[in-house]
């Protein structure tokens, strides 16, 4: 690859620097009567503790697992987030739903414990790609900071309610649907 | 004459002190004289912090806060500031040498507060027979506008004596530009200085003042290349960017202050600011009138202290205006500018002020 060299021939008056530093402040100069002028919510800094970033819908944020209407974790546990998870971050271990809930429309697995390490996490949203049931989205909340690492470990309720305030839903703490243990003999 | 009131309050005041007009005259010109240019460097810190951060787009500090309440458009981090340094730890180097590098920033900070001295910040006035002059030095000291070019030449042993004592490699390095700096420009800025003094017939400063009693008499106008060289030569002075090889924070880490912290640091900077203030204000009495008030003969006292503060004012923020806009010169073209640009421009300057003097007779 060549190295291209541009000779910039000066004219006399460039040559002087006067010309130039003038020109050159003159342009300083607009831009600080600009900012001078604008009103601080028009400027480019989002003073951050006073003032949120909006951001885009496709933001990946903190994540959410998402649940039916009558609050039964969408979550097949199918591990499917755990292992397209390059941070390895997603610790997922599977329950299972008795019968009853299988004729009822359910899947036949889902999550005992479903923790998310968010230390870890890089949120690259490959889980949010992966999911076959579209039971993990990332969303907005970019603002995650506690004072020990135990709480940066979402665990399944955890995850169950990140948004339940922002979207006006109850927030839960047990699933509708207990697992039921299976009839003894079937299987 | 005597318009202003203060003018009247003169005798009354010095006789409740139990002190003479005179004596009561000098401590107020004292007072002044020190607190102004000091006063002022300290807000040209923070001129300094939020304007670059106007310029540069930017909010610049606003956090600080009196009580936690008043933001006051940042000004409480100035006092922030001065807390901070007076709390930290003062450090000195091992290897250091104590006494001088104690002494360093005393040595930066007297000659910078000196310079003010001799030059007059509103027009005489005259009371009950007695001429009060505003400025410390009076007229006639035989000094005039010779002082501050010493001072200011004293000043370079602060920041060589700092880079030396604090024996560091980068700081030393910034000591030595900044005194080859300080020594190829002043050459420029006395021959520039040179001509002033020849078309006005003395080096005092009432005088050169005097001689300015219209814009179009303003030595800027007389001198135009003499002012060119001459503020030029004050950057280089007062260290300030585009000329700050003494500190030169991208190359050789802080310059002539590297192992400096906590107070002596402050001083330091102080320093610095005080000495953009006295330039500023000798930018003023030599080319822009001192406090003549333009389209005004004889202005009245307090009117003409306004003026020549506006006009420092101003100068202060060109000084900061044109740090934000142009990068660092590289050094050898620092030199080239002051040896082969700057010096040759100033004797021609005064050259041809002398053949024009020699024509008019």
């Amino acid at each position: 690859m060549a190295v291209v060299f541009k000779k910039v021939e000066l004219t006399w008056v460039d040559r002087t620097y006067v010309v130039p530093v003038l020109k050159g402040m003159a342009i300083t100069m607009k831009h600080f009567l600009r900012q001078l002028f604008t009103s601080s919510r028009k400027r480019y800094t989002v003073q951050y503790p006073d003032w949120k970033r909006e951001v885009g819908p496709g933001y990946r944020g903190l994540h959410e697992l998402k649940r039916f209407e009558d609050g039964s974790i969408k979550c097949v546990a199918c591990f499917m987030c755990a292992e397209a998870c390059p941070a390895r971050c997603i610790t997922i271990e599977a329950d299972e739903f008795g019968d009853l809930n299988t004729l009822q429309g359910f899947a036949e697995k889902r999550p005992s414990v479903f923790r998310i390490d968010m230390l870890r996490c890089i949120y690259c949203g490959m889980c949010e790609e992966a999911c076959p049931k579209d039971a993990i989205w990332l969303r907005g909340d970019y603002e995650q900071a506690s004072y020990d690492r135990l709480s940066m470990l979402f665990g399944k309720w955890d995850l169950m309610n990140t948004y339940a305030d922002k979207d006006g839903k109850a927030r839960i703490t047990q699933d509708p649907t207990p697992s039921v243990p299976r009839p003894s003999g079937k299987a | 004459m005597g318009s202003l009131p203060e003018s009247c309050l003169m005798e009354p005041l010095a006789h409740h002190l139990h002190l003479s007009p005179a004596t009561f005259w000098m401590i107020v010109k004292l007072v002044i004289a020190f607190a102004a240019p000091l006063t002022l460097a300290a807000i040209l810190t923070w001129v300094e912090r939020r304007g670059s951060a106007m310029i540069q787009d930017r909010i610049g500090p606003n956090r600080a806060a009196i009580l936690g309440r008043w933001r006051l458009l940042g000004l409480p981090q100035l006092a922030a500031d001065g807390i901070k340094f007076f709390l930290k730890e003062d450090l000195v180097t091992r290897d250091a040498n104590k006494a001088l590098f104690w002494l360093a920033p005393v040595m930066a900070f007297v000659p910078a507060m000196m310079g003010f001295a001799v030059i007059p910040f509103g027009r005489t006035f005259m009371e009950n027979g007695t001429a009060y002059h505003l400025s410390l030095l009076d007229p006639g000291n035989g000094m005039g506008m010779l002082y501050p070019m010493a001072i200011g030449a004293v000043a370079v042993y602060g920041i060589l004596t700092a880079s030396w004592s604090s024996n560091n490699k980068w700081a030393i390095l910034g000591g030595m530009r900044s005194s080859a700096q300080m020594v190829s420009y002043e050459i420029g800025m006395s021959l520039a200085v040179l001509a002033i003094f020849m078309t006005t017939g003395g080096y005092d400063p009432h005088q050169i003042i005097g001689a300015q009693d219209s814009v179009l008499h303003w030595n800027v106008v007389r001198h135009f290349f003499g002012f060119i060289v001459f503020f030029t030569c004050m950057f280089a002075e007062t260290n300030r960017l585009p000329f700050d090889f003494a500190e030169g924070e991208s190359e050789i880490v802080a310059g002539f202050h590297t192992e400096y912290g906590s107070m002596k640091f402050a001083l330091l900077q102080l320093a610095e600011y005080v000495h953009i203030v006295v330039a500023a204000s000798l930018i003023v009495t030599l080319y822009f009138g001192g406090w003549q008030v333009p389209f005004i003969k004889e202005p009245p006292v307090l009117l003409s202290v306004l003026s020549f503060a506006g006009k420092v004012v101003f100068f202060c923020w060109v000084f900061i205006w044109i740090r934000w806009t142009l990068p660092r010169f590289r050094f050898d073209q620092l030199m080239f500018l002051g040896w082969k640009v700057m010096l040759p421009l100033s004797l021609a300057n005064l050259l041809v002020h002398a053949f024009l003097m020699h024509q008019r007779g």
